[in-house]
């Protein structure tokens, strides 16, 4: 058993650091604006999508253990560079969308303490960009993962709340879905938000580099179930916590002043405050981890100068991208009256859209017989990761079809 | 001899294989290189043909012209042998394109986008390995609209090609045909390049050049390596690597690696190093990393006063080999406590039966073992030192702190907390 835990003590960090920072901005905004508008309807998505994460994880562990390769450089030595573009395109989009998402968060949650955006955003964007510069981020990284962990007041909050808790139970384990547009949409984004293209890209660099030995699979396979109940416990309680407060009263999400009433059973007066501060930490963690992880995976890609200690004029590309994807974001976020939550909701749906490309490259490499030898996906994990692809690729495509004929009313 | 100047592979792939009498076998899809000299041979046109037939091999010496829109072979095509590819073969387009090598010459780790074959003393062979955008944008077809863009803004698109020669590959490809011996000329580069190289390359790949690296390399550029990556490369090496490499090591670096591993694998190392470091470095491990006393080498030249300059020189003489700093020459009493300090440069311009208490220097700069690194980074840039002396309570030298310790926090980071962040 001690031997056990020292194993633990070696290796845990990358699998629940990116479980917890997968409840990000556009998470927290996702699951409670679905809990306002479904109810409980729509809770056996987040539990399928808890399963799916963590084969979909396991997947990537297992594919950065046994290669010690990125999982850019994977890509472009297996698939070639027209089909790194691809791959790299999507990843650039979606990453750009949660970038968005969570700028969109920092300024919701300071609106919440009346600090306009026009201050807050660009603010923290160039504090941000001073911190990764000067290399010390990693502290911080923690000092912000501790306070996204406020959310999990909705753990109090959704008990407090006094849910009606035979239809919470029925919702989470019996399938439901009527064809209209809201639960097409809601069903993607919610699988969208729980397991994100640049998650598989942040787990995979962070075992790449902290070299952990294949024999450490089994412990970090642990740390990524229990990572993923943690946080879809969490995800579980901010749907019921919305679904007693705000959809029994009717209430659609549109601000966070709204989302933010959920917590008023246990935060009472303090409910926007809380709120506020656990966004603010999510969002922040997010705004760190994305742009960053994205630059490090375009650059090895096509082979481009990279690193945080390299000086600016060394890896151009690397820090261009950088400063790129910071920038538009940012300069998204300030339009002037845009709606953030519906954005960010928006953006996680499309994380669901664009998740089954990344979901094939991945199940490609995992089946690599000369990549992967005796670690090759087995028959059930090929199974669940690829029906999870095929089973957005069809929601999307009904959303679309269904969209476009006018089949579903607004 | 073969009609042919020189093409990228990029634009060969896809080209049809035509006979003389214009009747087409089929279209290139890769080339056959033989390894071995400092510019790879190419020996054949690999050929996808049509129908269900497999790939095929049109040896070289059956082309006649390799053009810019076709490949013509010199014999109709019933006459042509066409052989089928081996396990061992190595194909340039799969093998070699996409895969990561080093450029020797700019010591970094690069991408190969493309591929230049070149004809050579008639022999058609690959000269040049392309990394920058324009060749990724040639592979890609896109390079006549870029082109056109660019040219409109004046901008011009970054080239960048090496020259094979400065060529090392990473991937075991070519070890398979058994041809090359990996990694030779990155043993021959500086340990800091050697480290900047390995920081950059996965685990395994670190593992294996830091294996085949001569163990002066190895031992020099370990040190340049961030703490993460000495640790898991001194505990994958075996334990008789490991030795020959700590032996090559001054006592601070030593500790330094040292205090990084796993406490099991430390305590194995050191019990079998040889004793005359042991005692200095489970000394130095008491230290914390970040103060002086995790700084220090122990290893410094110390004299009794009474010496002349003469024998302090035949004294150097014996030491110098085995120690890492003699520009400071640490003058101390029957006590070990510090007296004075000399310069190599004021004991050879001595005459020789000087003492040296009268030409050592009286006025000390020293710092105690539990000042931070960062204080420790002040004193020697403002007192413009290349060593200082570090003492306890009652003034007896404990060790040195070299200047090439503390460089990291007199000038920018730039090695040793390399790539802290993600991936």
């Amino acid at each position: 058993m001690f031997s056990r835990l020292s194993d633990l003590f070696t290796v845990v960090g990358p699998g629940l650091v990116t479980s917890f920072a997968d409840n990000d901005a556009g998470g927290v905004a996702t699951y409670s604006a679905a809990g306002a508008a479904l109810g409980y309807q729509l809770l056996w998505v987040l539990l399928l999508s808890t399963f799916a994460l963590i084969v979909v994880q396991e997947i990537t562990v297992r594919i950065a253990v046994t290669t010690g390769k990125g999982l850019s450089d994977l890509i472009r030595e297996s698939f070639g560079l027209r089909m790194t573009l691809l791959a790299m395109g999507v990843l650039f989009i979606a990453n750009l969308g949660t970038t968005i998402s969570n700028f969109a968060g920092i300024a919701a949650s300071m609106e919440l303490f009346s600090i306009p955006k026009i201050v807050s955003v660009p603010t923290c964007a160039f504090a941000i960009w001073l911190m990764v510069t000067r290399g010390s981020y990693r502290i911080v990284e923690k000092v912000l993962l501790s306070i996204a962990l406020i959310l999990v007041a909705y753990v109090g909050a959704g008990i407090l709340s006094e849910p009606n808790w035979v239809e919470a139970w029925s919702g989470l384990f019996i399938p439901t879905i009527s064809f209209t547009r809201e639960h097409l949409f809601f069903a993607i984004a919610i699988v969208g938000t729980t397991i994100t293209p640049w998650m598989q890209f942040y787990l995979h660099s962070s075992i790449v580099e902290k070299g952990v030995h294949r024999r450490f699979l089994g412990t970090l396979r642990w740390e990524l179930v229990i990572g993923a109940f943690l946080t879809n416990i969490i995800a579980f309680f901010i749907i019921v916590a919305c679904a007693a407060t705000l959809h029994t009263q009717g209430v659609v999400i549109t601000t966070a002043q709204e989302a933010a009433k959920a917590l008023e059973p246990l935060a009472g007066e303090f409910a926007e405050s809380l709120f506020g501060i656990g966004l603010l930490g999510a969002s922040i963690l997010g705004v760190f981890a994305v742009p960053l992880s994205t630059a490090y995976a375009l650059s090895e890609a096509f082979g481009m100068e990279n690193g945080v200690n390299k000086k600016v004029r060394e890896a151009p590309f690397f820090y261009g991208l950088y400063f790129f994807i910071l920038f538009v974001s940012v300069i998204f976020v300030l339009i002037p009256y845009i709606p953030l939550i519906p954005i960010m909701i928006f953006i996680e749906w499309m994380q669901g859209v664009l998740l089954p490309f990344v979901l094939f490259f991945m199940l490609r490499l995992a089946n690599d017989q000369r990549l992967m030898g005796s670690a090759r996906n087995s028959f059930w994990a090929n199974v669940v990761g690829g029906g999870t692809g095929v089973a957005l690729a069809v929601l999307s495509l009904l959303l679309v079809v269904g969209v476009a004929f006018g089949i579903f009313s607004f | 001899m073969i009609v042919f100047s020189e093409v990228f592979l990029s634009e060969l792939v896809g080209l049809p294989v035509v006979d003389r009498d214009d009747k087409r076998i089929g279209i290139v899809r890769d080339v056959l290189a033989q390894f071995g000299d400092q510019y790879p041979r190419v020996t054949g046109v690999v050929v996808k043909r049509p129908k269900d037939l497999p790939l095929g091999v049109v040896v070289i010496g059956d082309i006649d012209v390799i053009g810019r829109r076709m490949v013509l072979t010199r014999n109709p095509a019933e006459h042509i042998a066409i052989a089928s590819l081996r396990q061992n073969d190595v194909l340039m387009a799969r093998d070699i394109m996409d895969k990561q090598i080093v450029d020797v010459d700019g010591a970094r780790v690069v991408r190969v986008n493309d591929v230049k074959l070149a004809r050579m003393e008639g022999e058609v062979r690959v000269i040049a390995a392309d990394v920058g955008i324009l060749g990724m944008l040639r592979r890609l077809k896109l390079l006549p609209v870029v082109r056109v863009v660019a040219d409109f803004f004046r901008i011009p698109i970054p080239d960048r090609q090496i020259g094979w020669n400065y060529v090392e590959l990473l991937e075991d490809e070519t070890k398979r045909a058994a041809i090359s011996i990996p990694h030779s000329r990155i043993g021959e580069l500086h340990p800091s390049d050697v480290a900047h190289i390995m920081s950059q390359l996965a685990s395994e790949k670190r593992q294996e050049i830091f294996a085949a690296l001569p163990d002066r390399t190895a031992a020099e550029s370990l040190h340049e390596l961030e703490p993460k990556i000495q640790a898991y490369l001194l505990t994958t090496i075996s334990s008789k690597k490991a030795l020959a490499l700590l032996d090559r090591m001054p006592v601070d670096e030593i500790a330094d690696v040292l205090g990084d591993i796993p406490f099991d694998r430390s305590e194995e190392l050191l019990r079998l190093m040889k004793p005359r470091k042991v005692a200095a470095v489970r000394k130095l491990l008491q230290h914390s990393d970040e103060s002086a006393g995790g700084l220090m080498t122990t290893d410094c030249i110390k004299f009794p006063e009474m010496m002349t300059a003469d024998q302090a020189i035949q004294k150097l003489r014996e030491l110098a080999p085995s120690t890492e700093t003699i520009y400071y020459l640490y003058v101390v009493d029957e006590e070990e406590r510090l007296r004075g300090i000399l310069s190599l440069r004021n004991l050879i311009i001595s005459a020789p039966d000087t003492l040296i208490r009268d030409i050592m220097k009286k006025h000390l700069i020293t710092v105690t073992a539990d000042v931070s690194q960062r204080k420790v980074a002040d004193v020697i840039s403002k007192y413009n030192l290349l060593a200082i002396p570090v003492v306890d309570a009652e003034n007896r030298i404990q060790g040195i702190i070299t200047v090439d310790d503390v460089m990291d926090y007199i000038l920018p980071p730039i090695s040793r907390r390399k790539r802290e962040m993600l991936g």
